[in-house]
């Protein structure tokens, strides 16, 4: 296989599904998810590492296959075919899926992530993906699944704003954002504690670690099986991915990270069994598998960050690791979606729509005001209003007030995550200040 | 007067006569004013690639007229100036055609056009102005062409909004006339020149310097709209939808953001300007203006005033990035006045069908209609995101060179101001596009246009998809050979001595 041929098919795997994407030219394909998927399938087969650059394209962006990639290349590749077989089964029954652009869109931007070579192009595929995995859960014609793709919303922009930080971080810290020397440039930076800290949480947020899985339940909830395995393929196992790819791992040691990582897995695990898995009515169980596996794999990043010799002596398994729960991901699909064609009472019964946890508080404030008669924020105004004589000036406050409160209302599950990341990337900052005096 | 003299006046000519000619004509020679309108905006296009062509084979493009004693009517082609030439250009070619289509049954159609040229003059006048006194002419010229577009319509809210924007810009050009004038009698000089011709003086008028440098953001920000300035921008919205194009993205707005870069780089000189303490004022007067902007925008549910508030915040990305004082941060401010400009002629030309084709004005109108306008509204989410920042779109390049150049300046804190910004772009972009795709239609719109089998008539749906696709392309191809980015470079590094 010469170089042009590779260097096409890695261009084409691409570029065939955002072609494809477009209403007016899949809808005169038959199977075209399917189609669009092939090069990427070839590329699986292609059995020699190569890359191309093209430093004319956004800010010099590389794409390239090696053996870690293959793996997920090839996760990838099998768990969109499943996809696209689910979505077209489904959908033959109810006519034209309206979602296909969508899923290609999603599927150009998940390979892309997995082709990337540098952090500016997997940003880059990840926001497409990202923002397409948005959009097929808010096209969902179940509440619960379009009130996921909210809050997924929600996390993704507060994802996406922390990842651009760091990759700004990286950027002062190196000339050259390739993933080839990244990790030990990174390593030997006095940033790299914050840099990490800013990758380990944006990617939490894109994944759904917890405590910021909240998203995914309520997706799987009633999710059908085409998009209940393309939430695992995209979001999750390719943030995942760029969680490898962004951090040093094998070149620094990390014990605080670490050490919080292998809390954080660890708890996770506890709490989905005890509270769960053995709570969860059946269709959101794979939303639950999800986040354990999620959990395995943070707790297998937390030990690498304490002892980075583990990464460089295991780091290779963690493709063969993701292949594996992938497959076991989309067994379990399989069977769900077999066993509800077979047993109609397996329809899932009505998911509890009442505000998320983290909402909870925020409206319990409000509530708790309103029930002791001190109605908090309209309180607080005609408080403020008060010390203000003039109509206009009254006039003024009252409407920003109104503002105010509308916003908060309106937005409160964004105001909460906004006000926790900025605690969070304070705290962070004044750790890496002190750890630079 | 040899090509390189005569290229800057003709230039200007492509757009000043066809205009002057127009005023002249019937309201029904239809043909008449639509081919002068497209031949002069097409010649425009074509004598700026001649220059642009010129500058990179090393020509020199200079017009000099005598004006007053000891001072010149000066037009000159450098690299900064055929930035904004250029975005002019291209952008009134589009807008042309769009106006044309949007203004098919209107009356005073003249009229319109007429002025719609002149302000095209003015705006590229003020692009090649050589000298401080030739761009406060223009710049003049450009309030004085804008106001009869804004009260195109005849109604009491558009006079009432021309006369909020003629009092702002008014006053803002007494300000900027008197600021020119003590200088000139600080300096006796008043020549753009690279890395400022202020740094030369003696240090005792430096405090006098301080203070002119106040009032030429005073004058300057009132069209930048730069807070507490900025009330005339979302009044002028009532304008027609081709004519709010023109405000927020090709000349008005635009011509305040590139005096704040003509003074900042070409006037004082970056160096001399951050040695006198001026750039961390402005830097911040422009971040709050940021956050100000887009808290506006968030609870307005008239998609042009949206959209206004929206202009109020970005275009003061333009004016950070020059105040940061760092390379880095200029390039992404200077990136941004080609981008912004792209991305929201696209949002208002989008604006503008929405309205022309289904009535719909305000945002809680919006369900659906994505449906119903599929290609307007794909024109709209690209802008939209390319306004949020999303990769791979020309925004997102803007705001990566601005949060380098914000730690390459030590300005941590503006990294907070681009993350909130960005929020509050997403939170009030982002819903709009929620009703548009994902909500169902109404059984019927406000007021339904038909147009046979097409969504819109093509002359208002061909502007916004190119634009659209400029959005895409200038994200995807920034760092192509002669590209944007390596265009903004070469200014950039001829406004630092290091």
């Amino acid at each position: 296989m010469n170089g042009v041929m590779s260097a096409s098919l890695l261009v084409t795997a691409l570029g065939l599904p955002l072609v494809l994407a477009f209403p007016a030219l899949h809808r005169r394909l038959p199977w075209p998810v399917h189609l669009a998927l092939l090069p990427a399938v070839a590329l699986v087969f292609i059995p020699v590492n190569f890359w191309i650059e093209l430093p004319w394209f956004q800010l010099g962006a590389g794409l390239g296959l090696n053996a870690q990639s293959r793996w997920w290349l090839a996760i990838s590749v099998m768990v969109w075919a499943l996809v696209a077989t689910f979505l077209f089964t489904a959908d033959r029954r109810d006519g034209y899926p309206p979602q296909t652009s969508l899923v290609l869109l999603s599927m150009t931007g998940q390979l892309g992530a997995v082709l990337a070579i540098d952090m500016v192009s997997f940003f880059a595929f990840t926001t497409l993906m990202g923002y397409a995995c948005v959009g097929l859960l808010l096209a969902d014609a179940d509440a619960t699944t379009r009130r996921a793709g909210r809050v997924y919303l929600v996390l993704l922009i507060g994802a996406d704003i922390l990842l651009l930080e760091a990759m700004l971080m990286a950027a002062t810290i190196t000339d050259n954002l390739g993933f080839a020397t990244l990790a030990y440039t990174i390593s030997l930076s006095n940033s790299a504690d914050l840099y990490l800290s800013l990758v380990v949480v944006g990617f939490a947020l894109k994944v759904g670690l917890w405590p910021l899985h909240l998203w995914l339940p309520l997706a799987y909830a009633t999710a059908r099986p085409a998009t209940a395995l393309l939430l695992w393929i995209g979001p999750v196992a390719t943030g995942l991915l760029g969680v490898v790819r962004w951090l040093p791992l094998g070149q620094m040691a990390a014990p605080i990270p670490g050490i919080l990582l292998l809390a954080i897995g660890t708890v996770t695990i506890f709490y989905v069994v005890l509270f769960g898995v053995m709570r969860a009515q059946r269709t959101p169980l794979p939303a639950y598998v999800v986040i354990i596996v999620t959990a395995n794999f943070v707790i297998g990043l937390g030990a690498c960050l304490i002892d980075p010799i583990l990464w460089n002596r295991y780091g290779e398994s963690a493709p063969i690791f993701m292949f594996i729960a992938g497959l076991g991901v989309a067994i379990m699909m399989v069977n769900f979606q077999c066993s509800n064609a077979n047993d109609k009472r397996s329809r899932p019964k009505p998911v509890d729509r009442t505000a998320l946890k983290m909402e909870r508080g925020f409206n319990a404030f409000i509530a708790w005001g309103r029930r002791t008669g001190m109605d908090t924020l309209p309180r607080f105004r005609a408080l403020w209003l008060a010390k203000w004589d003039g109509l206009w000036q009254k006039r003024i406050w009252q409407s920003v007030f109104d503002s105010g409160e509308y916003f908060l209302q309106r937005w409160s599950f964004a105001v909460t995550l906004f006000l926790l990341l900025f605690i969070v990337t304070l705290a962070l900052l004044l750790l890496d200040a002190a750890s630079v005096q | 007067m040899n090509w390189s003299t005569a290229l800057p006046l003709l230039v200007l000519a492509s757009s000043l006569l066809p205009g002057l000619m127009i005023f002249f004509l019937a309201e029904e020679r239809v043909i008449t004013r639509t081919t002068l309108n497209l031949a002069g905006a097409l010649l425009k296009i074509v004598l700026v690639g001649a220059m642009f062509w010129g500058i990179l084979h090393g020509q020199h493009f200079e017009t000099r007229l005598p004006l007053l004693p000891g001072l010149d009517l000066v037009l000159r082609a450098g690299p900064l100036s055929m930035l904004f030439v250029t975005l002019s250009a291209g952008l009134w070619l589009l807008t042309t055609v769009y106006a044309v289509g949007y203004l098919e049954d209107s009356p005073y159609r003249s009229r319109f056009f007429g002025f719609f040229s002149l302000c095209v003059t003015a705006s590229v006048g003020v692009a090649l102005a050589g000298n401080l006194i030739t761009f406060v002419l223009f710049y003049e010229l450009l309030s004085l062409c804008t106001y009869p577009l804004i009260v195109h319509r005849g109604t009491e809210v558009a006079r009432k909004a021309g006369r909020s924007y003629l009092a702002y810009t008014l006053c803002g050009g007494a300000l900027l006339l008197l600021s020119t004038v003590w200088l000139y009698t600080l300096a006796g000089t008043l020549e753009f020149t690279e890395r400022g011709f202020l740094s030369g003086l003696d240090a005792s008028v430096h405090p006098q310097l301080m203070f002119i440098f106040a009032l030429l953001i005073a004058a300057l920000g009132v069209k930048a709209a730069l807070i507490p300035l900025h009330g005339w921008l979302p009044q002028a919205m009532v304008a027609p939808a081709p004519v709010s194009a023109l405000l927020h993205a090709v000349a008005v707005v635009k011509a305040g953001a590139f005096g704040i870069v003509r003074v900042v780089y070409d006037v004082y000189g970056i160096e001399f300007a951050t040695s006198l303490g001026l750039t961390l004022p402005l830097a911040i007067l422009a971040a709050a203006t940021i956050i100000y902007g887009s808290l506006r925008a968030l609870f307005q549910d008239e998609l042009k005033r949206r959209l206004a508030f929206s202009t109020v915040s970005q275009v003061s990305y333009i004016v950070l990035g020059i105040a940061l004082a760092s390379p880095l941060a200029a390039i992404g401010g200077l990136l941004h006045l080609v981008h912004q400009g792209v991305q929201k002629i696209t949002l208002f030309l989008c604006a503008g069908n929405f309205a022309e084709t289904l009535g719909i004005h305000k945002i809680s109108e919006m369900n659906g209609v994505g449906r119903r306008m599929p290609w307007t509204m794909s024109a709209f989410t690209i802008g939209a995101l390319g306004m949020i920042g999303a990769p791979p779109l020309a925004g997102f390049f803007s705001k990566w060179y601005l949060g380098l150049g914000a730690l390459d300046a030590d300005q941590a804190w503006v990294i907070w101001i681009l993350a909130t910004s960005s929020v509050l772009n997403a939170a009030y972009f982002l819903p709009i596009l929620y009703l548009a795709w994902f909500k169902k239609p109404p059984a019927s719109w406000p007021a339904e246009r038909s147009f046979g089998n097409k969504e819109t008539a093509w002359t208002l749906l061909v502007p916004p998809v190119v634009t659209a696709i400029m959005t895409v392309v200038l994200g995807l191809l920034a760092s192509a050979p002669f590209g944007l980015l390596e265009w903004v470079r070469l200014i950039v590094i001829r406004g630092y001595a290091q």
